[in-house]
């Protein structure tokens, strides 16, 4: 039996002031539950009947997809729940901002524990029935549209855990938000406050590190919000949604689901022990504990008064005298208008001077501690004896796979596979960067590193290398010649099984593509890891590709494989199947070739003259047009076509073929001002790609024919 | 018996309750009076444990009540504006209430509400602020607490009401022992209801007394006396706390019963003498002005 004050009885009496918000909960779970639905499954049947889908079954499972995006992983699920979870909490404690309402509250004879368990527990039992009805709806829709199977209402039930937790942490939080605080506005203020502060404090920090140190790196060592369910729940959805099955989409939601659940707990046992700890008296006030003022107006005024400060930097192209003035105006405007807020009364503007001043204090102690680099950010390098070992890459973008051939970012690729322990040539290069400038490099390399430490710490760090400079050359030699950097540069050094499964392999000099049996793939993998051990920094930035393998694995993937002349196994390899032909072409073979000159140098002259006028930023329409004599056009473009077999010969001694990549020394080699179209004879001697009707080539930097440059000089065509 | 022992609480930087120690005897009518701002509904908020003290100690029945349901359950506060629930009628506050307090009489509630001509069915929204008072004091009264804290509650009741809430009081307190506090600004509003008065003034206790005691202490003395001589015999030893004259017509007002007056006032020759009755107001009068207040400025405006 039940007595009259019992729990139960009491959650009755509460549930009997809140019906109008279980009926707004329920409407907007049916809309973004079965609404969604409806929408998600009517759109795949349209789909279907205009003939989207090859087979029946595919039809099924887009139904089925759409019921897992509609009833378990709805990306914009998280901002109705936001909501809803802002409105059940504020509601149920609301008696905590109105004086009459705390005076009957807290003056009956009941636990101030119990009240607030049923209070707590009514919001959530809101929420439950208002979700649970939804979804079963849901469910019965989708199985009368059969867009339901045992899979998918397992992947349902998942989601619906999922997006319990997530609802618990914010549920918590505007509970806390309400035990702080004495009106709604403010809990409103202090609850978004709460759920975005880390997200933004490390927006912050990210951009106030880009904005003032030069060794600021987030391609190993990102930085990313801990406790910020919205950054957890969006940046997983996708994933979620691409879940092929039960079991991946559980991989991703239980290990969140407890980190969410402990959270929550957490939130809770904080915002009910403020409750215990409230004193009736905060009802209609800004801040119920009068000693958490000045603490919330200087956490709040330092985040405002940075944000703006750096938008200002922005704006005003890193102003930084403008970006310190704003930052200080910014806080004090806060300040005052926090204050203001508090009392609700514009002559606060000036109250507590010295929490005002320690918020400002602090904003400058910031400002000073990025522009100075008071931390020692971009001094930093370890000492050798600190560092376990170093993973490291040049600004490229390579492909990389995992064993399902799932796309692996170059940064994740090298950070498991590369493990340089000759740290030395790094830190040497990272301390010479220190002292150059970069604008004086005529190369400049971007290098992220990642500094693996003993004590378990990872640091991540970029800095410049002049590729030009030749006092580089040998400490990029002991870096790349590593077995350990080519590990985790090239997957082919480690990736025995995907080459296994090769499907297709083919080899190119820029003018043809010739197929490689694919069962040989491992034994071109052999050669090829033999030739490997010569690469160093000087091979693959002092000479270019002769060809390149590419090796076409399942899905998507099509690994590019550099071939120099001294690569003697690989070209024998590829000789014994008939496969090498060299970069250079016969010009017995070719038809014609076909030079354009852009004539670029007229660009950069006027770019010049017009820079030392001072402006600060040259278009060159209008650099052309503060010249007399040109006007943007393309008139100053000559193109001719050369027809000698003589003019062939020399021509194909210093070109390069313009497709066939090399990114460690195309800034350095190939002249952008001049392209040259090759077409080939009928009858040759290899057999040349006829595709497109001819290729296109390079020539190599000043190396250009005098005939061709003259041939190609302005007035040359009769304009 | 609620003790009340050295309360004090400030709100920021306003010290709203100095040290107040009162003492609430059971089956009083207890009037907690005060201008505004003297700290009464702080008190009675506190007694209620409402507010923690920030000093200092409320016992009711020996136990403390801040947080504690068992004292809690001794008590039904009306605070200066009652609370009802939003659309809520008589028979919702009755459910409440009837939930939340053990001892709540329905029957009694529903009797009374006819009796003061309340629809338990209409909206209390819709009632005027005399209506809601005598509805937070019927349930007040229903909910068969021991003590009921009525903070400027009887203020702007209709005669009929008071009277009608009077009998009510008199008859519970003879029934079961009620003991009502009532805080008012008024005291005229107070003065035939309570049995003890408390006299807050800047968060202070300027005087707690019974009103028997006050009444029967204080006398009023219109005389006219043979010669000086025998007004200085008569009021040798009297202590006088107020002396008017109007050409020979002297008016006295002397600590002391009934009895010990009138006897001291037959020993001399008078012209004509009489102990005249005070009223509640004249005895506050000069109470406090013996302690250098001017009551009028204070309560009486």
């Amino acid at each position: 039996m039940t007595s009259r004050n019992s729990f139960w009885a009491s959650s009755k009496e509460n549930h009997r002031r809140r019906i109008w918000v279980w009926i707004v909960s329920i409407m907007v779970q049916l809309m973004s539950y079965v609404g969604m639905l409806t929408v998600y499954l009517s759109r795949i049947r349209l789909s279907y009947s205009d003939g989207a889908y090859r087979t029946y079954e595919e039809y099924i499972s887009a139904l089925c997809q759409g019921t897992k995006d509609a009833l378990a992983f709805q990306d914009n699920l998280a901002v109705v729940l936001g909501g809803l979870s802002v409105m059940i909490g504020m509601h149920g404690f609301s008696y905590l901002y109105d004086k009459r309402k705390v005076d009957m509250y807290h003056s009956v004879p009941v636990n101030k524990n119990k009240r607030f368990a049923v209070v707590y527990v009514n919001g959530l039992i809101i929420y439950l029935t208002s979700t649970l009805v939804s979804i079963l709806l849901g469910v019965i829709v989708a199985w009368l549209q059969h867009a339901m199977d045992a899979e998918v209402l397992a992947v349902v039930g998942l989601g619906f855990l999922w997006n319990l937790l997530f609802f618990l942490v914010i549920y918590h939080t505007v509970i806390l938000a309400v035990m702080v605080t004495g009106n709604r506005f403010i809990t409103l203020c202090v609850a978004g406050g709460l759920v975005v502060y880390e997200s933004g404090a490390y927006f912050l920090v990210n951009a106030m590190q880009y904005a003032f140190f030069e060794t600021v790196s987030g391609f190993y060592v990102t930085h990313n919000p801990k406790l910020s369910v919205f950054n957890d729940y969006f940046s997983n959805i996708w994933q979620l949604k691409m879940a092929e099955d039960v079991q991946s989409a559980a991989r991703i939601v239980l290990p969140y689901c407890g980190k969410w659940f402990i959270l929550a707990l957490v939130i809770l046992a904080v915002a009910w022990v403020c409750y215990g700890r409230r004193p009736s008296e905060a009802a209609g006030k800004a801040i119920a504990f009068s000693k958490l003022e000045p603490v919330f107006k200087v956490i709040a005024v330092i985040p405002i008064g940075i944000g703006l400060g750096m938008w200002v930097h922005s704006a005003a192209y890193g102003s930084m005298a403008l970006t310190a003035v704003s930052m200080i105006g910014s806080g004090v405007i806060a300040c005052g208008f926090i204050e203001v807020i508090y009392d609700f009364d514009i002559k606060s503007l000036f109250k507590h001077l010295v929490s005002s001043g320690v918020a400002v204090a602090a904003i400058a102690v910031i400002f000073l501690a990025f522009k100075f680099d008071l931390t020692g950010y971009d001094k930093y390098i370890p000492d050798v004896d600190e560092l376990d070992s170093i993973a490291l890459s040049v600004d490229y973008y390579g492909q990389f796979w995992d064993e399902n051939f799932q796309y692996v970012g170059n940064a994740e690729f090298s950070e498991e596979h590369m493990f340089l322990k000759d740290v030395e040539p790094v830190l040497a290069l990272a301390a010479k960067s220190q002292k150059e400038q970069a604008e004086d490099m005529d190369d400049r390399r971007i290098v992220n590193v990642l500094y693996r430490l003993k004590s378990g710490r990872r640091v991540g760090r970029r800095f410049n290398v002049d590729f030009s400079n030749p006092a580089n050359e040998e400490l990029m030699n002991r870096i790349v010649g590593t077995r350990e950097y080519k590990e985790g540069t090239y997957q082919i050094m480690t990736d025995e099984a995907s080459y296994a499964q090769a499907l297709g392999i083919t080899y190119n000099n820029g003018a043809t593509n010739l197929a490689i049996p694919v069962e040989d793939a491992l034994k071109l993998r052999e050669a090829y890891l033999k030739d490997m051990e010569e690469l160093d920094f000087s091979l693959i930035t002092g000479k270019r590709p002769c060809g390149q393998i590419k090796v076409k694995l399942p899905i998507w993937v099509n690994d590019s494989l550099d071939v120099y002349d001294s690569f003697e196994n690989t070209i024998a390899y590829l000789q014994s199947k008939e496969a090498f032909y060299p970069v250079e072409l016969n010009p017995e073979d070719i038809a014609d070739i076909t030079v354009t000159n852009y004539h670029n140098e007229l660009n950069e002259v006027i770019s010049g003259d017009v820079s030392e006028t001072g402006m600060a930023y040259v278009d060159t329409r209008e650099a052309m047009a503060v010249n007399a004599d040109y006007s943007y056009s393309d008139e100053h473009i000559v193109t001719k076509t050369f027809l000698e077999e003589e003019e062939f010969a020399q021509i194909t001694k210093v070109i390069y073929p313009a497709y066939m990549s090399s990114d460690w020394n195309d800034h350095r080699e190939l002249d952008d001002n001049y392209d040259i179209y090759i077409t080939f004879k009928k009858d040759t001697s290899y057999p040349y790609d006829r595709s497109n009707f001819g290729v296109y080539y390079k020539f190599y930097t000043g190396q250009a024919p005098a005939f061709v440059v003259e041939g190609t000089a302005l007035g040359a065509d009769g304009q | 018996m609620i003790e009340i022992h050295n309360l004090t609480k400030s709100f920021e930087k306003i010290k709203a309750v100095d040290e107040v120690s009162v003492t609430i005897r059971d089956n009083t009518v207890f009037g907690l009076i005060g201008t505004n701002g003297a700290g009464k509904s702080t008190v009675l908020r506190m007694v209620a444990g409402v507010l923690k003290p920030d000093d200092g100690t409320v016992a009711v029945d020996s136990l403390p009540v801040y947080d504690n349901v068992e004292a809690k359950k001794k008590l039904f506060f009306i605070a200066d504006e009652p609370y009802f629930f939003a659309n809520a009628n008589a028979q919702t506050m009755e459910r409440y209430y009837s939930g939340v307090y053990e001892g709540f009489d329905k029957d009694e509630f529903y009797r009374y509400l006819e009796s003061f001509n309340l629809d338990k069915r209409r909206k209390i929204g819709t009632f005027s602020k005399g209506m809601k008072k005598q509805l937070a004091l019927l349930l007040g009264i229903c909910a068969h607490t021991k003590y009921l804290l009525c903070d400027e509650t009887f203020d702007g009741l209709d005669p009929v009401m008071r009277q009608g809430i009077k009998s009510i009081f008199a008859k519970e307190m003879d029934e079961r022992g009620l003991t009502p506090v009532i805080a008012s600004h008024n005291l005229r509003e107070l003065e035939d209801i309570c049995d003890h008065v408390g006299l807050l003034h800047k968060g202070g206790v300027l005087l707690s007394k019974d009103l028997e005691d006050m009444k029967c202490n204080i006398q009023k003395v219109q005389c006219v006396f043979s010669t000086v001589d025998d007004e200085l015999k008569a009021l040798n030893g009297v202590e006088v706390l107020k002396k008017e004259q109007r050409g020979s017509l002297r008016t006295f007002t002397v600590r002391g019963t009934r009895e010990e007056i009138t006897a001291r006032f037959a020993t001399v020759d008078t012209v004509f003498y009489e102990v005249l009755p005070l009223s509640l107001e004249e005895i506050f009068i000069s109470e406090t002005e013996v302690v250098g207040y001017d009551i009028k400025k204070l309560i009486l405006g």
